[in-house]
């Protein structure tokens, strides 16, 4: 008996093992990919006989991203694009899904349903309307403007998400609480915030990403190199007639590595900041 | 301080200009410049897709000697990538936030003024001291009910890249009518050696060479406004160019490739023509050897001329400033700025005096661009041309080549589209 | 002391020190709480999306076409009877819907089997788990273009493994065949989409009490088992919400598509998201896109509405 759960737990563990690698290998492969093109130069990329390793390794792809396009001036855009709207999505949010989660009043369904309506409605559409109410706003081709028009896409995904998470939770543990003499904030902050910690992060993770990756709305948004975001900048070096293979790969890696950098941080401080909370109290 | 330096960069500016009579029209615009200059100043915005290396250095160094010239002008660049162009000066004109100057296109010319995004310069264009050398096909481009709309800063001629040395081997010269061309495919496709005869670009971008052959077989897309695509010669022009790729003379992908796949096919050994304009000269250049390649004329079809030239315009979105943004707009029609964005980019200059320049007549590789040029159409000019073209054309063609649909539904489908696009 | 401490003030019991907190101590126990929470968020989706969304709706009754200006005005239903017999929309609706099941399913399978290995926490989970983050961070602008690289007919190195381990005879075209187009861009929204269902189902996972494990494994339940018992069904809401958005996210967002396909070859991969973007800035014809975008709307919202009611059910 003994040793037969032993065995399948071994096997559940080479299960294991068997699905990581394989999922990691489909994860990074292309990554790497990307990585090896942008150190090879362009005759080596657009060529009949295939180069899996660089015969001549070049850095000049990321020499010429780093004198053409701007670069740290559209990376310093994005990232405070990105933390203005994680921080308004994830405050307003999160309360919101609180409520949600915890509390039965009139229409709340149909709330819920509200936040998704930005999301259901076609960006097609919404881009011009938007337009004119951050022109009348007087904010169009600012970051705040645009973190303000993210926020509005990527909040319902907030409140969606971070209402699962606190639905996750059951509600006997603030009861229990709030027994013991905790307001319902009180209890909030003791008990909920520190079981809904991983959530937060994900949820956070993903609105960073989000905005991070955004396109269309930067575009339409801002004009300016003084607003410009990266993936702009990153889908101007797709020429009419020219698709530098080499900077363009250069570019993916580049702007991975700031956002892993990024959330690294923000995540490690997060998660003090909640557990931190959760001892004390 | 501001006020010292302003005196100082006029002071350096007339020097400059006085520098500057070399040649006739450079003499006659510096003293027009000099009448003018008052009443320019202030800030312009000018939306362009340029986005590749070369252009924007092109770009670069035209606002650099702008700047110089007219140095109490603000000039902002602002890029936006060609794909996504038209939505951005969508909502500019919706939201009423335009640029000063816009890039335009022949193609999309009908489609701006109809939805009223683009100022007319009739007057200014008819008083203006270049205009002589800027023969009238120049304007046809930009005209739409009398109106000019733009001046022309540069121009693409349709022409064709062709592996020399291939066609050495194969004992051929560069075809000149359709039914040589299809011969030529036929002499050198080798499925042995993995060799296509043609790049057919039949995925994004596509759809312009489904008007071409269209019209080169005789029949107009549209007359008065009207449909009038001849449903039998359409059939002939459209069976004629599926007819490469169901005999196998093109490349497999064709359906799938767009501007980048034809030309890393032509660059990486796979196809021996390709058809373009001028505007990628310097990307085939930089990647192949002069025995490799070659330039030519396209072939002409059974009607008609397969061969278009199109002019890059400038024209103003709004009224407002537009003494400055004239400047601007007039400028690229200059020498200078035209012979330094060739040097930059390979571009062609739209002004016969710049394309008689040496550099250019001398050279060449640019020989069959120069017998284009003077042959060439215009690109269609209707209101609704891009939206058929990429919405209703090209997917019924690319349905043929996959087998989805014959040549006659297609061409059913195209002359029904156009009747709903119009 | 820090605003942290402020937070952690364990009562509402009145501190002269912070009235702030005790006054929302206070207000947490009143009946406004619930609402006071919401209408910050509720203000600012409302001052940016009822003008978009009702100017949306009333497109799609008007002829609105900027190139004809003069032609313009309110038309009825007569857009969405067109779309009735509109070719092109029929096969982007049909499309969309093998889009948007294939893609949800495959990305959330994947995404679930990656998610309950990495929870099991063996040796280099903590390595994969950012490995497997890192497709979902490389920007679509970016990312479209390397997988089309990737499986390019002349350049890809897709086709070359392929053709070296001998699946393939000689390179393939897989966006130029429709019925390969398809499967290769749902490949690719697989590998850009899963590990947004990664992320947050195993944040789900981790919020689960470790003791009910033990207990179930006291009483003898092998792994599947407790997978089955106690991880499917206290992940439900996370599952319910993640795959809601997604939906909407695969039937809303064109980019992907734009750079693989443009909706190529013939109608093969067009569909409802590009069609109306499309037809707003091709052919400038905003009425129409405004009713495409409507349908979409509605299905969206009917598909929401009944799928979190089915599941609410199954779960009472």
């Amino acid at each position: 008996m003994f040793s037969n759960l032993r065995r399948t737990k071994l096997l559940f563990d080479l299960l294991t093992a068997a699905i990581l690698i394989a999922v990691t290998l489909f994860a990074i492969f292309p990554l790497v990919w990307t990585f090896l093109t942008s150190l090879k130069v362009e005759a080596d990329i657009v060529t009949s006989t295939m180069q899996y390793i660089p015969e001549r390794v070049t850095f000049d792809n990321y020499v010429a991203l780093w004198q053409r396009s701007g670069f740290p001036q559209l990376v310093t855009n994005s990232l405070i694009v990105t933390t203005l709207t994680m921080t308004i999505c994830m405050s307003i949010g999160s309360l919101a899904a609180y409520s949600l989660s915890r509390f039965r009043f009139f229409f709340r369904d149909q709330m819920l349903l509200l936040y998704l309506v930005v999301r259901m409605f076609p960006a097609v559409l919404m881009i011009i309307p938007l337009f004119i109410i951050l022109r009348n706003l007087g904010m169009l081709d600012s970051r705040f403007g645009l973190a303000l028009a993210y926020t509005t896409f990527l909040m319902p995904i907030c409140v969606w998400m971070m209402k699962g998470f606190f639905d996750a939770i059951p509600v006997d543990l603030e009861e229990a609480a709030r027994i013991d003499g905790c307001t319902r904030l009180g209890a909030l902050n003791r008990i909920v915030l520190p079981l809904v910690r991983s959530g937060l992060v994900a949820t956070s993770v993903f609105i960073g990403i989000a905005s991070w990756n955004e396109f269309l709305f930067a575009l339409m948004l801002t004009t300016s190199q003084g607003s410009r975001t990266w993936p702009v900048g990153l889908q101007l070096m797709v020429g009419e007639f020219q698709l530098p293979w080499g900077t363009l790969s250069a570019g993916g890696i580049i702007s991975i590595v700031p956002i892993i950098i990024f959330f690294s941080i923000v995540q490690r401080s997060l998660i003090r900041g909640i557990t931190a909370g959760a001892i004390k109290g | 301080m501001r006020k010292n330096s302003r005196i100082s960069s006029g002071l350096s500016r007339r020097q400059f200009l006085k520098g500057l009579g070399v040649s006739g029209a450079g003499l006659m615009l510096a003293q027009a410049g000099l009448m003018r200059l008052a009443a320019q100043a202030g800030s312009i915005n000018y939306w362009h897709h340029f986005t590749s290396e070369s252009e924007f250095l092109g770009l670069e160094a035209i606002m650099a000697q702008f700047k110089e010239r007219y140095p109490d002008i603000d000039l902002i660049q602002e890029n936006i990538p060609n794909a996504d162009f038209m939505a951005r000066f969508t909502a500019g004109v919706l939201a009423d936030t335009r640029a000063n100057v816009s890039m335009v296109t022949t193609e999309r010319l009908a489609d701006m003024v109809a939805m009223e995004g683009l100022v007319p310069i009739t007057d200014r264009v008819n008083s203006w001291e270049l205009r002589e050398y800027f023969p009238d096909n120049r304007w046809t481009g930009i005209t739409v009910d009398g109106e000019i709309y733009g001046v022309p800063a540069f121009s693409f001629v349709d022409w064709m890249y062709y592996r020399k040395d291939w066609f050495e081997e194969a004992g051929i010269t560069p075809p000149t009518t359709l039914d040589e061309f299809r011969a030529a495919c036929v002499a050198l496709t080798d499925p042995a050696q993995g060799r296509y005869g043609f790049g057919m670009r039949a995925g994004g971008g596509g759809q312009a060479f489904i008007a071409d052959m269209i019209e080169a077989f005789g029949s107009p897309l549209v007359v008065d406004g009207e449909v009038a695509i001849d449903r039998a010669l359409a059939i002939e022009a459209m069976d004629f160019w599926s007819g490469l790729y169901k005999d196998g003379l093109v490349p497999p992908s064709a359906p799938g490739d767009s501007y980048r796949q034809i030309m890393e096919g032509f660059k990486t050994g796979q196809t021996g023509m390709v058809w373009h304009h001028t505007g990628s000269l310097a990307e085939i250049q930089a990647a192949m050897t002069p025995d490799q390649f070659g330039t030519a004329t396209k072939p002409t079809g059974p009607a008609d001329t397969l061969t278009r030239t199109s002019f890059l315009y400038n024209g103003l979105m709004k009224d407002e400033n537009a003494d400055a943004a004239w400047a601007w707009v007039s400028f690229w029609g200059e020498n200078d700025p035209a012979i330094t964005f060739l040097e930059a980019t390979g571009y062609f200059p739209a002004s016969t005096a710049v394309a008689d320049d040496a550099r250019i007549a001398e050279n060449p590789i640019y020989a069959p661009a120069i017998v284009s040029a003077a042959q060439g159409k215009l690109p269609p000019q209707f209101i609704g041309f891009a939206g058929w073209s990429q919405e209703i054309a090209l997917p019924a063609f690319q349905r043929i080549l996959t087998g989805e649909s014959t040549v006659e539904q297609a061409v059913d489908e195209m002359i029904s589209g156009l009747a709903d696009a119009l | 002391m820090t605003s942290s401490d402020v937070l952690e003030a364990p009562t509402g019991r009145a501190d002269p020190a912070f009235p702030l907190f005790s006054l929302l101590g206070r207000l947490s126990e009143s009946r406004g709480w619930a609402y006071f929470l919401i209408i910050p968020s509720l203000i600012l989706i409302m001052v940016v999306v009822i003008y978009p969304v009702i100017s949306g709706i009333l497109m799609s009754f008007q002829e609105l076409r900027l190139t004809r200006p003069g032609s313009n005005g309110y038309i009825g239903f007569e857009h969405y009877i067109d779309l009735v017999s509109d070719r092109i929309f029929l096969r982007a609706l049909q499309n969309t819907v093998v889009w948007v099941i294939g893609g949800v399913t495959s990305q959330f399978l994947l995404g679930l089997i990656t998610a309950l290995a990495l929870n099991r926490g063996i040796f280099g989970s903590r390595l994969a788990r950012i490995v497997v983050l890192l497709p979902w961070i490389l920007p679509t602008v970016a990312a479209g273009h390397m997988w089309a690289l990737m499986l390019d007919p002349r350049l890809g190195v897709i086709n070359d493994i392929l053709v070296r381990l001998g699946f393939l005879d000689s390179y393939r075209a897989w966006f130029a065949d429709p019925s390969t187009a398809m499967p290769a861009v749902l490949v690719v929204a697989l590998w850009q989409g899963f590990p947004f269902f990664t992320l947050m189902l195993l944040a789900g996972m981790q919020g689960i009490p470790d003791d009910l494990y033990e207990a179930a494994s006291v009483d003898g339940a092998n792994p599947l088992q407790e997978f089955i018992h106690i991880t499917l069904p206290l992940l439900r809401p996370i599952i319910v919400s993640t795959v809601v958005l997604r939906v909407i996210g695969l039937v809303n967002a064109p980019d992907l598509l734009i750079i693989l396909t443009n909706g190529g070859p013939g109608d093969a991969t067009q569909m409802l998201s590009l069609y109306a973007f499309n037809k707003a800035y091709a052919s400038f014809d905003f009425g129409y896109a405004g009713a495409i975008s409507v349908v979409m709307f509605i299905i969206l919202m009917v598909f929401t509405i009944v799928y979190v009611r089915a599941l609410r059910a199954t779960q009472e």
